[in-house]
């Protein structure tokens, strides 16, 4: 094939209507934040750029990545991103095996050269001369060098491709190692997560395939747009937490009333994600919505931070209702000075507080 | 590479449309498989990892084993902390957590039949055959029509994952007692009718008939005889390339019992070889280190070590460990379980052992996995409690013993000092793809490949043969 189709003539092909197309343009502007005007700009991309094509490889992971985003979000947008990227290569769903697999990947990188995106689930183990995980009889790290070579930008998906997960946890066996300490020469949008949200992985892939351009990042290079803020900022049980309203045991009355899961261990507060405001599977719920708080699997080193279930010591911010005690429970694990300004910090001031503020040492 | 071709050696590999990574090593003789070895070439450490933490840290970590049977991994970590603290959770705790994780291992057998197992017939090999074309409609990756109605129907049926459990994959709301999330009386309502809009499903595309229809089938030409959905179309398959005579197991059957609830599990614990049931004694339970690249010998897995070997010392081929009970190797999955439930289908079809009885097993426990579910739904008492609460011992041990969609997973846990002193987990498909043990006994996977057909460099029927079990690799080794 000389000429590569349009999104649209693919989309077509897989049998969407135009209608569903136009409906699947607008409920990716809105998921992107972007106006109602950028409708028509999508449409119009999609219908004349050539597709951008994906390849999708599998290291050292659990194939929860793939799990979630073959659950999707929106089904329209599942079908129509998974049409897209099935025309290349895809470990986990595609057609052919063995060999035949391994040529497909060959020839759509070849035929791609430097055009394609790079999906990478999982990381490369560089222990044990990198034999932890082999693909196709050779270390899963080569064949990362070999497709990163030629790709235009690279996607890591989940927290083991941005950060190592809990593969790499203390003692890291294998030496897992994420997928930005083995390719430095290329951009690497980091979408972390454990898995990352089907709609967060939708919107990511469709802004890049259709604005052909990378998205907004921050400082750890995940995309602004969903990882802009706290779990807790927007979390439904907010209000409990700044009413010094808390879960003490597991199925107590507080926790049937709904109340906050600070304490028994939510890293909500320190945690950059959309669930809180995206939920998970097609928006139902989120991990705080069953009762039991945020583990921070979207944050870099979330699996060596001491025990999940121990409470956070190092949040900055307390809401104005907080009773003394909560506050000197908290500061008394802080390590840097300055609490005591900080905890007395305003409502206004919380508000401001928008993007990535860490505790240093 | 052609079929008459004897003496030659065969790597198939890697396997697309499996989870995780899986090649088989075939050497061939007179055009059939003389002898296969199975290698499962990822390996991540998991239970070096866990020692030393906070014991509780193994429901974070443990499910991350897996993505596609995170809440089977979270099940057996709950179970072996339980077991350590004497814990028995509530019954409608119990309820729940049966709920969520049925939940899963059904969205795991659908997404099996669907996008793992049955797309291989719609390859332009079997182009001349006279069922083809519907295959490809139904079947082909991503595109046929049956597959996008599973895919469909899978998301909308894990709604339920949402509301009981707040995200799939990899949970949290189950505990050692009981769950986080009591349900209320709105999520009992959505959860029914989720299950009814799941049933729907089921009865008219992938079964076309109810399903208490199917679950009454009592022999296997009654099952050949099923007239209506995909399953026909796959029993029609089946029928034509002599799939049941393809990737006869051993017979030896093993059961954990899966979904314990206050009156025992609801479907039953044991084995069962040659034909005779018999109990589950979990001391007989060892792990052959002679074919894996790990140090140490047989050891039962609360003794037992997991120190890679960096040399990969031959006779060694693999990272999977042998799991043998009384010193057998044991099928498990779907097929296990109903056997070892005694379902009369299920038994007949265990006189087989191929490939149509492990995918037939796997429909027959989603049918009666979706029936089992609407009840349990309808049993849960909100108000009541779902957590049994209990501080864990400084010093102690446990087992989590559970059935994952793939078959029998197995949790040890030693607590020493309030820490993880030793973690050892036996997945499902490591009894499934296990290597050869000491005394050079094949596992199940290596012993059904042997006498397959090999004709052409990927040759099918290994295929369906590997993929009737439902591989899941990255569970394998951990």
């Amino acid at each position: 094939m000389s000429q590569i189709e349009t999104f649209y003539e693919v989309m077509r092909r897989q049998g969407i209507t135009r209608r569903s197309f136009l409906k699947y343009c607008s409920l990716t502007a809105s998921a992107l934040g972007l106006g109602p005007s950028f409708v028509p700009q999508i449409a119009h991309a999609m219908e004349t750029k050539p597709r951008t094509p994906v390849i999708w490889v599998n290291g050292l992971e659990c194939t929860c990545c793939s799990e979630s985003f073959i659950r999707g979000a929106h089904p329209l947008a599942r079908d129509v991103v998974l049409s897209m990227i099935s025309l290349d290569y895809c470990h986990v769903l595609m057609a052919a095996a063995g060999h035949a697999a391994e040529a497909a990947m060959e020839e759509a990188m070849e035929q791609h050269h430097g055009n394609y995106i790079l999906a990478v689930e999982g990381n490369p183990p560089l222990n044990e001369d990198r034999m932890f995980c082999i693909v196709g009889g050779k270390p899963f790290v080569e064949q990362l060098r070999r497709a990163a070579e030629g790709a235009k930008a690279i996607i890591a998906w989940g927290a083991c491709a941005s950060y190592g997960c809990v593969q790499a946890a203390k003692r890291n066996p294998t030496q897992a190692t994420p997928v930005h300490k083995v390719i430095t020469d290329k951009p690497i949008i980091k979408i972390p997560g454990c898995p990352p949200i089907a709609e967060v992985m939708t919107g990511v892939i469709t802004y890049m395939l259709t604005v052909d351009r990378l998205p907004e990042l921050d400082r750890q290079g995940r995309p602004a747009m969903f990882y802009g803020q706290r779990i807790h900022d927007k979390c439904y049980r907010r209000p409990h937490f700044d009413a010094g309203q808390f879960v003490e045991a597991w199925d107590d009355d507080n926790a049937r009333k709904g109340y906050c899961l600070y304490k028994m261990g939510c890293k909500g507060p320190t945690t950059y994600n959309a669930c809180s405001t995206i939920g998970w599977n097609e928006g139902v719920s989120f991990p705080i919505q069953s009762g039991h708080g945020c583990i921070g699997c979207s944050e870099d080193g979330f699996w060596d931070q001491g025990s999940f279930y121990n409470r956070l010591t190092n949040i900055k911010q307390f809401g104005v209702e907080a009773n003394a005690d909560q506050v000197g429970m908290a500061a008394a694990g802080v390590v840097s000075g300055a609490v005591a300004v900080h905890a007395a910090i305003s409502a206004l001031k919380r508000a401001q507080k928008k993007t990535q503020d860490k505790v240093e040492g | 590479m052609t079929g008459d071709v004897t003496g030659a050696r065969l790597v198939v590999g890697p396997f697309n449309r499996v989870e995780g990574d899986l090649e088989v090593t075939l050497d061939v003789a007179g055009g059939r498989v003389a002898r296969a070895q199975v290698n499962a070439p990822l390996y991540r450490g998991f239970e070096r990892m866990l020692e030393g933490r906070d014991p509780r840290d193994a429901l974070v970590i443990t499910p991350r084993i897996c993505g596609i049977c995170s809440i089977s991994q979270s099940t057996a970590a709950a179970h072996a902390l339980a077991a350590a603290m004497g814990l028995t959770p509530t019954p409608q705790g119990a309820l729940a957590a049966a709920l969520i994780h049925a939940a899963e291992n059904v969205a795991d057998h659908l997404t099996h039949f669907h996008l793992f197992f049955m797309p291989d017939f719609a390859r332009p090999a079997y182009a001349g055959r006279p069922w083809h074309a519907r295959a490809v409609a139904r079947f082909i990756a991503l595109e046929g029509g049956a597959q996008r109605a599973a895919v469909q129907a899978r998301a909308e049926l894990l709604h339920a994952m949402g509301l009981m459990a707040g995200k799939w994959p990899h949970t949290l709301g189950i505990q050692p007692g009981g769950v986080t999330r009591a349900p209320g009386p709105r999520e009992k309502a959505r959860l029914a009718a989720t299950l009814r809009a799941f049933r729907r499903y089921l009865e008219t595309v992938l079964f076309g008939g109810r399903l208490e229809d199917f679950c009454a089938l009592k022999d296997v030409a009654a099952l050949m005889r099923w007239p209506s959905g995909d399953v026909a179309l796959f029993l029609g398959i089946a029928a034509d390339l002599g799939l049941a005579g393809l990737g006869r197991g051993a017979g030896r059957y093993l059961s954990f019992g899966a979904y314990p609830l206050a009156d025992g599990p609801a479907f039953a614990a044991g084995t069962r070889s040659a034909g005779a049931p018999g109990p589950v004694r979990p001391a007989e339970i060892a792990e052959d280190l002679s074919h894996a690249w790990m140090l140490g010998g047989t050891a039962h897995p609360l003794d037992g070590m997991t120190t890679p070997d960096e040399g990969m010392a031959a006779p060694a081929y693999s990272w999977c460990k042998a799991p043998r009970l009384a010193g057998q190797p044991m099928e498990v999955g779907a097929l296990a379980r109903q056997v070892v439930d005694g379902h009369p289908l299920a038994l007949a079809l265990a006189e087989e052992g191929g490939v149509v009885a492990r995918v037939g097993g796997r429909l027959l426990e989603l049918a009666r996995t979706q029936i089992l579910m609407e009840a349990w739904v309808a049993a849960l008492a909100p108000g009541e409690s779902f957590m049994a609460q209990c501080s864990l011992p400084r010093d102690g041990q446990g087992a989590g013993m559970v059935e994952a969609a793939r078959g029998a997973l197995g949790h040890w846990l030693r607590i020493r000092n309030g820490k993880i002193a030793n973690y050892q987990i036996i997945a499902q498909t490591t009894w499934n793809f296990s290597p050869r043990d000491a005394a050079d006994v094949p596992g199940p996977l290596e012993a059904a490949l042997e006498g397959t057909q090999v004709e052409g460099p990927v040759p099918l029927a290994v295929q369906h043969v590997v993929r009737s079990f439902d591989p899941g690799m990255v569970c394998t080794v951990h």
